[in-house]
């Protein structure tokens, strides 16, 4: 793995991730390894627009971590915040992307996972918080085939039905462009779990992101 | 011999009649475009425009091209998705003559045909496309044997949002280009509902707000300069993120808006950064236009496809991603 240079620390650290919106470093501190997710610049933005978000999903996903863990959800614990460099450290998590480990697993497990993270959604509706970015990619799954939610960066409180059912629509388009010969499968799962957790609740958020499908095309 | 095909297309507001050899050359691209006088666009307006002026546009393709109805080997039409009347008097059109010059018919998707003239006239192989219209927003890539939709708007179009607004500046249809226009012109930024829900998109709060905006007296090139800004960084995000997450090395744009230069110059900003190629599709053939319609009518049909007429009916709510793409391995 190559090693860069962060911040004004110096600090020799490993690239965990490198996404559209954020670099993550594996770092050590305190003989522990942590994470340490820093939100780049977008050049092509306009600057106000820019430093808005890096501010804003900051200190939403900093929040939202927190939150959700009260709420039953697993997430690494946030132990420092950086509103100046826009970057948070946080627990790191040893575990492999859900995205990677659905073509590894036999489709019992993958069902069982599946159920897991529509559960883990319906926890976090329940407690008026949608994730807005609910990819297999920001779902972690330690040894223990337990599943740790990440990335709360787009996350939103007080949720109403329309963003609940936005947060279940986003479920099924990631299934469609990235699991698409299982996405039948995986996306009954996550509902299937999903209706488990949220009860009678649920039938308002599904509804809604049948409805959602249609919208913003022609009729 | 090369195959000429004829593609019509009238999905929406423009009928178009182009004509295309099967090496790629575009013989003919003739169309035209209602413009209401005021308000929207009106399925029955737009589907009469489409039968009255129909048949003299695709005269005019034949005489651009200098060539005879005989000579055409196939009919294209666009089958969807897109405005029910306007699809049906299109895909009337091409049966008509489908039956009278005794030649196979293809039915195109309207979104997919985009992709591919922009692939054609750009070399690109197997772009992350970035669609926005008057009627679509759209993220789309290729992956296991579908031309899939990483991400769309969730509620308006770009270009419904862009007309919307200029409509209630007192701007004539289309708005598009003066809004580009007087955005140049707008030096204070107010800050806009910046909405980005995974891949998506919405633009519903930020018209909302850029109204409220003029309603206040804001200055209009100032709030044009703001509503480009916000709503072609969200587009730029999700276009980002699609490219991150494909891998993918190239960038296409196109559909009608493509003609925005400011949304041109985000977008290379973004292939920029991760190193991809970038190209934007040429004014007439990124809006809506016979000439894709008849190109991929010729992909579709060299990869053994056509359409009985019995069961041609058109498919107004056709996704980008219910179509197999049998062309591409």
């Amino acid at each position: 793995m190559s090693k860069i240079y962060y911040g004004e620390n110096d600090m020799k650290d490993v690239i965990l991730a490198l996404g559209a919106e954020s670099v993550i470093f594996k770092t050590q501190r305190w003989n522990q390894s942590f994470a340490l997710k820093w939100r780049k610049s977008k050049p092509y933005l306009l600057e106000e627009i820019d430093s808005l978000l890096r501010k804003t999903r900051t200190s939403k996903e900093c929040r939202t971590l927190t939150i959700a863990r009260e709420l039953g959800v697993r997430t690494p614990a946030v132990y420092s915040v950086d509103l100046n460099s826009y970057s948070i450290l946080m627990d790191f998590i040893e575990g492999t992307q859900f995205k990677l480990l659905v073509e590894r697993v036999s489709q019992k497990q993958l069902m069982e996972l599946c159920q897991r993270f529509g559960q883990s959604i319906a926890q976090l509706h329940q407690g008026g918080v949608v994730h807005g970015d609910p990819t297999t990619s920001n779902v972690i799954v330690d040894q223990h085939l337990r599943l740790w939610l990440i990335d709360f960066g787009l996350s939103e409180m007080n949720a109403t039905v329309e963003m609940k059912g936005v947060d279940l629509h986003l479920i099924r388009r990631a299934l469609e462009t990235t699991h698409w010969d299982k996405q039948e499968l995986m996306l009954n799962a996550t509902i299937e779990g999903y209706i488990d957790t949220a009860g009678k609740e649920a039938e308002d958020s599904i509804s809604r992101m049948n409805e959602i499908r249609e919208r913003g095309r022609y009729h | 011999m090369p195959l000429i095909c004829l593609g019509l297309e009238g999905t929406a507001h423009s009928f178009g009649a182009g004509i295309v050899t099967s090496e790629g050359v575009v013989l003919a691209n003739e169309w035209d475009m209602l413009k209401p006088s005021q308000g929207g666009i009106h399925p029955r307006e737009a589907s009469r425009h489409h039968s009255d002026f129909g048949p003299s546009i695709i005269s005019k393709a034949f005489e651009t091209a200098d060539i005879n109805y005989r000579d055409i080997d196939l009919i294209a039409f666009s089958r969807g998705p897109g405005l029910g009347p306007c699809l049906r008097t299109t895909a009337t059109m091409a049966r008509t003559l489908a039956v009278k010059l005794g030649i196979p018919l293809v039915d195109v998707n309207h979104c997919v045909a985009h992709i591919e003239i922009g692939n054609l006239e750009s070399g690109f192989d197997d772009p992350v496309t970035v669609y926005v219209s008057g009627g679509n927003t759209q993220v789309i890539a290729y992956a296991g044997g579908r031309f899939r939709t990483f991400g769309e708007t969730l509620d308006i179009a770009i270009g419904n949002m862009l007309d919307v607004l200029g409509r209630h500046f007192g701007m004539p249809f289309p708005a598009g280009p003066i809004i580009e226009k007087e955005a140049r012109a707008g030096r204070t930024f107010y800050s806009l509902p910046y909405s980005v829900k995974g891949m998506d998109i919405s633009y519903s709060g930020m018209l909302t707000a850029a109204k409220r905006l003029f309603s206040e007296g804001i200055p209009i090139p100032d709030i044009c300069f703001s509503v480009q800004e916000t709503s072609f960084g969200m587009l730029a995000e999700i276009a980002e993120r699609a490219i991150a997450h494909t891998k993918k090395k190239e960038l296409l744009l196109t559909g009608g808006v493509a003609r925005n230069n400011r949304l041109t110059e985000i977008l290379s900003g973004v292939s920029e950064r991760h190193e991809a190629r970038f190209h934007r599709v040429s004014p007439s053939l990124a809006g809506d236009q016979g000439a894709m319609i008849a190109w991929n009518g010729i992909l579709q049909y060299k990869s053994g496809h056509e359409i009985k007429i019995s069961s041609s009916h058109v498919l107004p709510k056709w996704r980008t991603d219910e179509q197999d793409i049998l062309w591409r391995k």
